[in-house]
């Protein structure tokens, strides 16, 4: 839309300095056939060529030339400074138009910025709390399994207790039990058994 | 050796000495004796002549068996008494097996079978087998029932008393 705008404006300030110079070239013409015209009358009727003579033709197209070269000059001046006005005006326009573009792109290219760094930083959210739950999972599992072997493993060592410490009773000290130490332990059993033993030994085959 | 006869005892009324132990002891003891028969029983048959044949050597174990029950083996009636006894010993005395940890002494052994024999029956027998694995105590076994009286067993038994013990020092 500026850009037509623009080529309008530049197509206007041409029209019009065509204007003016088909203007005065118009004036020039016709002041040119009048003068001719004049000159046939005098011949036609011969009576002031006398008046218009050379010099004084050649002085009315000295003044002629100067008259046109001044307007030329001057509208000339004229459209230059509307050039310059125009450049001027349209420098700022680009210059503003452009700003604008620019901080319209800008502004979108911010927006996009922001809005992938808004997706990364959901996603990194998202990966994070994914990493979170994954780990809490785990955790739970290897708690739970840690848990399971520490049950097992006490659970053995409950039901193996006394082959354990028996184990580690003779590792010890095994060689340093002494069948006589025992007897009194072992008379004592005996003594608690003898009725049993008795009955075995007495209503055996 | 030789006891005066009119003190002998039946063979209903003789004891086992401490000595003997086992049913091997006694195959022992039935076996020197049987060879002190044959050895008085050649000296019969060649009317008490001196001759070659050497008087058997008597074993320890037989030794206190005579002593104890106060026997003279020159005497025919206490041989047969002595044999009557240990073949009634062979045949219906009640045998134990033990075990222990360790290898027991002959000494300790007298004084378990002592025990045994005042308290259970005067003529039991107790064989020895040996458990290294049981720590410390005995594993016994009569004709029909088995006792443990080992230091895994006692362990097992206070089990949980142990694992009490040890949650309560956690």
């Amino acid at each position: 839309m500026t850009i037509w705008w623009l080529i309008l404006v530049i197509v206007f300030i041409l029209f019009n300095g065509f204007i003016s110079v088909w203007i005065v070239l118009h004036l020039s013409s016709t002041k040119s056939t009048k003068n001719n015209q004049s000159y046939d009358e005098e011949s036609i009727n011969g009576s002031v060529d006398h008046i218009f003579d050379d010099d004084f033709r050649e002085e009315l197209r000295n003044r002629g030339r100067l008259h046109f070269e001044k307007i030329i000059t001057e509208n000339a001046m004229f459209l230059q400074q509307d050039l310059q006005l125009t450049t001027s005006q349209l420098n700022e326009y680009l210059k503003n138009e452009i700003t604008l573009k620019l901080k319209d792109e800008f502004k979108k290219y911010e927006d996009s910025i922001s809005d992938a760094k808004q997706l990364a930083v959901e996603s990194i959210q998202r990966t994070n709390d994914a990493i979170e739950e994954q780990r809490k999972t785990l955790n739970a599992e290897v708690k739970k399994e840690i848990e399971s072997e520490k049950s097992l493993l006490i659970d053995r060592f409950e039901k193996n207790m006394a082959k354990i410490i028996n184990h580690y009773v003779l590792l010890a000290i095994g060689n340093q039990i002494d069948l006589n130490d025992q007897l009194d332990y072992i008379l004592a059993d005996l003594e608690t058994n003898k009725q049993a033993m008795i009955e075995d030994i007495t209503n055996g085959s | 050796m030789a006891h005066k006869s009119d003190d002998a005892i039946s063979s209903e009324k003789m004891a086992l000495p401490l000595s003997i132990i086992s049913p091997m002891d006694i195959a022992r003891v039935s076996r020197e004796l049987e060879a002190y028969s044959e050895y008085y029983h050649q000296l019969e048959l060649r009317k008490n002549k001196h001759s070659d044949i050497k008087q058997p050597k008597i074993s320890q174990l037989l030794d206190n068996l005579i002593e104890l029950n106060m026997l003279d083996l020159t005497d025919q009636n206490d041989r047969d008494n002595l044999r009557s006894f240990i073949e009634d010993i062979k045949t219906s005395a009640p045998v134990i097996h033990a075990s222990f940890s360790v290898d027991p002494s002959v000494s300790f052994l007298e004084k378990i079978i002592s025990y045994l024999r005042k308290e259970i029956n005067q003529r039991l027998l107790l064989t020895i087998g040996l458990q290294p694995n049981i720590g410390a105590g005995l594993l016994l076994r009569t004709q029909n029932k088995y006792f443990d009286f080992s230091l895994k067993d006692r362990l097992f038994d206070a089990s949980n008393d142990l694992i009490k013990l040890i949650k309560e020092t956690n």
